[in-house]
């Protein structure tokens, strides 16, 4: 019998998010597809679990933001499949987690909406309707070591280094070149729910290396349509492919004209990033 | 630094920077160790320990640090507020800039 999930929990026993996320653990340990990782145990001999994790496809449970298990399976550069963390689903059912540990109706609640969580497979999503441009064209420069691309045209940019493509009313968005570079090796892409509707400048999910979390803030205004769900088991394509196969998510683009107003074209990013790489390294 | 920007817009005519609730705050300094921008300050004789000491270093936007916080300590101004006044202080100094030629 193979095992084909591991689980990861946190380890804060102590805590009531802690305790929550260990329950969550136990819960899905009942089934013998899960295999349970205890984060001790990993962090001190791995290779306990190299059979269960090549096995298997990882599952982080994070119990608050200090996301211990999430980076302890970055620092081994394990491959992250899906995630969750207690104190965030908690947080969207109104629910305040406590210090203390706790046994009553709001943390069975809580409990059970990040077991749904975890057991819904990714939302159906559309076949994308997004009309893919033939060949991309960038131009390029070097600092030091870098060398960081740009397209040449039909990408958008804001500030924050991430981009949208225009296809009729329908975008992609992603992140630049200079992100994916800052991050280096991309673990985790955290992507939004398919049929949120997102303001510019709102969080469209995260991505993760090792090093750090990088929020995706949108360059436009709309509704999210569908996410690259090949970056489930190739996050690497963000790195390899920032500007085309590692684009993030879809969307249904509300008043680009509007948005426009306060995103740079290809040539003004290009310049600005010139700017920004200067300024950093110096 | 003096002379940043954001879409044109002057830095320091953006109010954009981490708001510390020190209610919450528990001097972990996640979110010092998380920004790379010089935002914090620490000082260990101070109380409280943490500041923000260079709000405008803040990338207009960014929300990064108060997802590393635990306690959940940070907070933004209004996204919307933010990015309404941005795009009028550019339509203003368009006009502005319109006028001039205007009358040259
Ligand atoms: S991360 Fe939060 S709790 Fe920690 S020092 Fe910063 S504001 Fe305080
Ligand atoms: S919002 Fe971003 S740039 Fe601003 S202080 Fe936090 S991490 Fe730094």
């Amino acid at each position: 019998m193979s095992e084909s999930i591991c689980v990861l929990p946190c380890n804060g026993l102590d805590k009531c998010a802690g305790d929550l996320s260990r329950r969550v653990a136990l819960e899905l340990a009942q089934s013998a597809e899960v295999a349970l990782i205890c984060p001790v145990l990993l962090n001190q001999n791995r290779s306990r679990y190299e059979k269960a994790l090549a096995a298997g496809d990882l599952t982080v449970i994070d119990g608050c933001n200090t996301r211990c298990a999430s980076k302890l399976a970055g620092d081994l550069e394990l491959a992250i499949k899906d995630k969750v963390n207690v104190s965030e689903v908690a947080k969207t059912l109104d629910i305040k987690l406590g210090v203390d540990i706790q046994e009553n109706d709001d943390t069975r609640a809580v409990v059970q909406a990040v077991l749904a969580k975890v057991n819904s497979s990714a939302a159906d999503q559309a076949e994308s309707e997004f009309i893919e441009p033939e060949a991309v064209e960038y131009n390029s420069f070097s600092h030091g070591k870098f060398i960081f691309k740009v397209p040449q045209s039909n990408y958008f940019f804001n500030e924050n280094d991430c981009w949208v493509t225009v296809s009729g009313n329908m975008a992609r968005v992603g992140v630049s070149d200079y992100v994916q570079q800052n991050l280096s090796d991309i673990l985790y892409v955290d992507p939004p729910e398919i049929g949120d509707e997102f303001e510019q400048f709102d969080d469209l999910g995260s991505i993760e290396s090792s090093k750090a979390v990088f929020e995706i803030i949108s360059p436009v205004s709309g509704t999210v349509v569908a996410v690259n769900s090949s970056l489930n088991d190739a996050p690497e394509q963000v790195n390899e492919s920032p500007y085309e196969k590692g684009w993030l998510v879809e969307v249904k683009l509300r008043d680009f004209s509007e948005d426009q107003d306060l995103l740079h074209d290809c040539p003004a990013y290009f310049e600005f990033l010139q700017r920004k790489v200067a300024e950093i390294d110096v | 630094m003096s002379e940043s920007t954001f879409m044109g817009v002057e830095r320091d005519r953006i109010d954009w920077s981490p708001r510390i609730d020190f209610s919450k705050c528990n001097d972990c300094m996640d979110c010092v160790k998380f920004c790379p921008h010089q935002v914090f300050e620490v000082d260990e004789n101070a109380k409280p320990k943490l500041k923000v000491k260079n709000p405008n270093n803040c990338v207009v936007f960014c929300r990064a640090c108060a997802k590393t916080c635990g306690p959940d300590a940070i907070t933004f101004p209004d996204k919307t507020e933010t990015t309404k006044m941005i795009k009028a202080i550019r339509k203003a100094e368009k006009a502005a800039e319109k006028e001039a030629e205007a009358n040259e």
